[in-house]
């Protein structure tokens, strides 16, 4: 077969050469490419909605499963939210029975000043780490200057006989309690287990099991230890010094003497029942020059500011005292 | 413009018009077609190589959003698992302990969960570990939810009975406190009537004649009336859990057999009746599981006149606290 073209040209009436420029071959190489794209797009789309790719499908398997666990753990996890929420109900139920008193939300803060999320509002800055950690270093200093500051006596002392008396000063909780849930009620006037009245409560009380240990909250001498089974019950008299007492009632054992010299932190006996009280629990008193003290303001070296502010807060709110 | 196209015939050297017949024409068709499908196949293999399809993309995408969903799921399952937490700390540390019960070991609260075989057909996904452990940790904490509820069941029940064995302790003064107390329990060298020594099981209250006597705990009265043995006219009061009050040489009762008494009740008036008393006082006692102990470990006397006054009135009216 022969390779050239030709063309009738009806003006001349004569064949024509069918020859292609450069220009011709350009413009029919892109008009191919563009059509075929063009084809490629209509085959695909064809195809597309007729078919899925092996892929695909794995992925649409893939996003059903996904959405009805989703749809699964969506519904449980609305039941769990509920059931919480009702066994929270119980639980303030419980509280208010026993301790006479609202409950303190664990987590959300009403009001006032600082609180488990004071610090919240510095983090997520790039230096936020050392801005909290500034932020409560000074809190700490600041709480401690108040404490400090109470009295220039005291300051005075302080800095005659720093160490000393730094260690004879009760400054811890008596037992541990480090998420303060122990904390069942503080200083001042509170309504009497049995007498159903409001008496002034000269102490805080933690409650415990039976039998757990009581450290001594400051560096003394063991003033008495008084087996009773009236008022304190079982209780011991610590004398720090300084015109500081400390006294540990409704023990169930002693693990000290009279005369004894103890430090801070030893195990001076165990959390009991004794006297007048209405469950186990420890009644802490602290005396200065022979009137009382509200203990709340000892604990200075085992609290930080916050969890010292709930404390307070703890202490402040409970109704009943437990003896 | 003319489409037809010619070509030399250089047999009779006559232009002739190029004819195709029509099997050539569907071959050439067929043959397009083919050329088109393999260029349709090259273009989509080289998209998808470096791109992916359109298609993929959109489900890629909703797989992503799929799984920021879960995250999110998971991120409010962190909240309420510290809400369950503080759930059981409260249990544990503030409930049982006052209670005397025993705490609930960690491995019945939280015995984990069955594992891979109960939702094996969630195995053979991309995202098969995630899903799981979602759903997992879901069923676990269903499980601690469950044994923290069957525990407040527990300790609700027990805070009643608490409360109970509380308010039927025999624990105030029977009368004003700032009364002298009198003889006490022990060994009396020589009782004022029969002159011999003799243990005395009571404590005393010097009372004056016609002063009020209250029950000193919830209970129910087992005697009332005149007592043969010499304490004259006797009150008992069954406080349950073994134990007692007696209040005896009584001039006037207030209460029959057999009524149930609460804390702060008035029971009667104090007197010197029965052969055993020599003038106006109130002996009370208690006993426990039938022998006398020293009521003076049941109450005491640190309450002022006027805090007990105000303790009887807020028994007597429906106080808050009751």
């Amino acid at each position: 077969m022969p390779k050239s073209r030709y063309r009738f040209n009806p003006e001349s009436l004569s064949f024509d050469k069918v020859r292609l420029g450069f220009r011709d071959v350009l413009l029919r190489g892109l008009s191919y490419l563009v059509g075929s794209l063009l084809i490629a797009v209509v085959y695909y789309l064809v195809f597309a909605s007729f078919f899925d790719s092996p892929k695909e499908k794995a992925l649409i398997r893939e996003i059903d499963q996904l959405t009805l666990q989703y749809d699964i753990i969506h519904r449980e996890m609305e039941n769990l939210n509920k059931v919480i929420g009702q066994l929270e109900e119980k639980d303030d139920n419980l509280y208010r029975t026993i301790f006479e008193a609202e409950p303190i939300p664990e987590t959300q803060r009403e009001s006032g000043v600082g609180g488990v999320n004071r610090y919240k509002d510095l983090e997520g800055y790039n230096n936020s780490n050392i801005v909290i950690e500034t932020t409560k270093k000074l809190d700490n200093l600041k709480k401690k200057i108040v404490v400090q500051s109470k009295s220039y006596d005291e300051l005075y002392e302080l800095a005659k006989n720093k160490e000393e008396m730094l260690k004879s000063i009760p400054a811890i909780m008596p037992i541990s309690n480090k998420d303060l849930t122990r904390t069942a009620s503080g200083y001042g006037l509170r309504i009497h287990p049995y007498y159903k009245i409001v008496r002034f409560h000269a102490g805080m009380d933690f409650t415990a099991p039976l039998g757990t240990d009581i450290y001594v909250t400051g560096n003394g001498t063991v003033e008495a230890v008084m087996p009773s089974l009236r008022g304190l019950g079982n209780h011991i008299i610590i004398n720090h010094g300084y015109g500081i007492t400390s006294i540990y009632a409704h023990l169930d054992r002693f693990n000290v003497r009279k005369g004894q010299k103890v430090q801070r932190g030893d195990v001076i006996g165990f959390v009991g029942n004794t006297g007048m009280s209405l469950a186990p629990h420890l009644h802490y008193e602290i005396k200065l020059n022979g009137k009382n003290v509200d203990p709340v303001n000892y604990y200075f070296n085992d609290l930080s500011a916050e969890e010292y502010e709930r404390m307070i807060e703890i202490a402040s709110k409970t109704g009943q005292s437990f003896d | 413009m003319v489409k037809r196209k010619y070509f030399l015939d250089l047999n009779d050297l006559q232009y002739k018009q190029i004819k195709h017949p029509f099997w050539r024409k569907l071959f050439h068709g067929l043959l397009w077609f083919a050329g088109s499908v393999a260029v349709t196949l090259f273009y989509v293999s080289i998209i998808q190589k470096y791109f992916g399809s359109p298609k993929e993309q959109v489900l890629n995408q909703q797989i992503e959003d799929l799984s920021l969903k879960y995250s999110m799921a998971n991120r409010e399952l962190d909240f309420s698992l510290k809400d369950i937490k503080s759930l059981e700390k409260s249990d544990e540390v503030r409930y049982r302990p006052i209670l005397k019960m025993e705490g609930i070991s960690q491995i019945i609260r939280n015995p984990g969960f069955g594992g891979v075989e109960r939702l094996r057909d969630l195995n053979g996904y991309m995202h098969s570990d995630l899903m799981r452990s979602t759903r997992e940790r879901i069923e676990e904490m269903k499980n601690m939810l469950n044994v923290q509820n069957e525990s407040f069941i527990t300790i609700k029940e027990k805070t009643e009975e608490w409360k109970f064995e509380m308010d039927h302790l025999p624990a105030i003064s029977p009368v004003d406190p700032s009364f002298r107390l009198g003889d006490r329990y022990g060994f009396r060298e020589k009782h004022p009537v029969l002159g011999i020594g003799r243990m005395h099981y009571g404590q005393d209250f010097k009372v004056p004649y016609g002063t009020k006597v209250y029950a000193t705990g919830d209970g129910k009265v087992i005697e009332s009336g005149n007592n043969s043995g010499g304490f004259g006219n006797m009150v008992v009061i069954d406080h349950g859990n073994g134990l007692r009050s007696y209040y005896a040489h009584l001039s006037k009762i207030n209460v029959p057999v057999d009524m149930n008494i609460k804390r702060g009740d008035l029971i009667g008036l104090s007197g010197s009746s029965g052969s055993l008393s020599t003038g106006p006082h109130l002996h009370y006692q208690i006993n426990k599981y039938g022998s006398p102990v020293n009521a003076i470990n049941f109450f005491n006397d640190d309450i002022t006149e006027q805090e007990f006054t105000e303790m009887i009135q807020a028994f007597g009216s429906d106080s808050v606290y009751r």
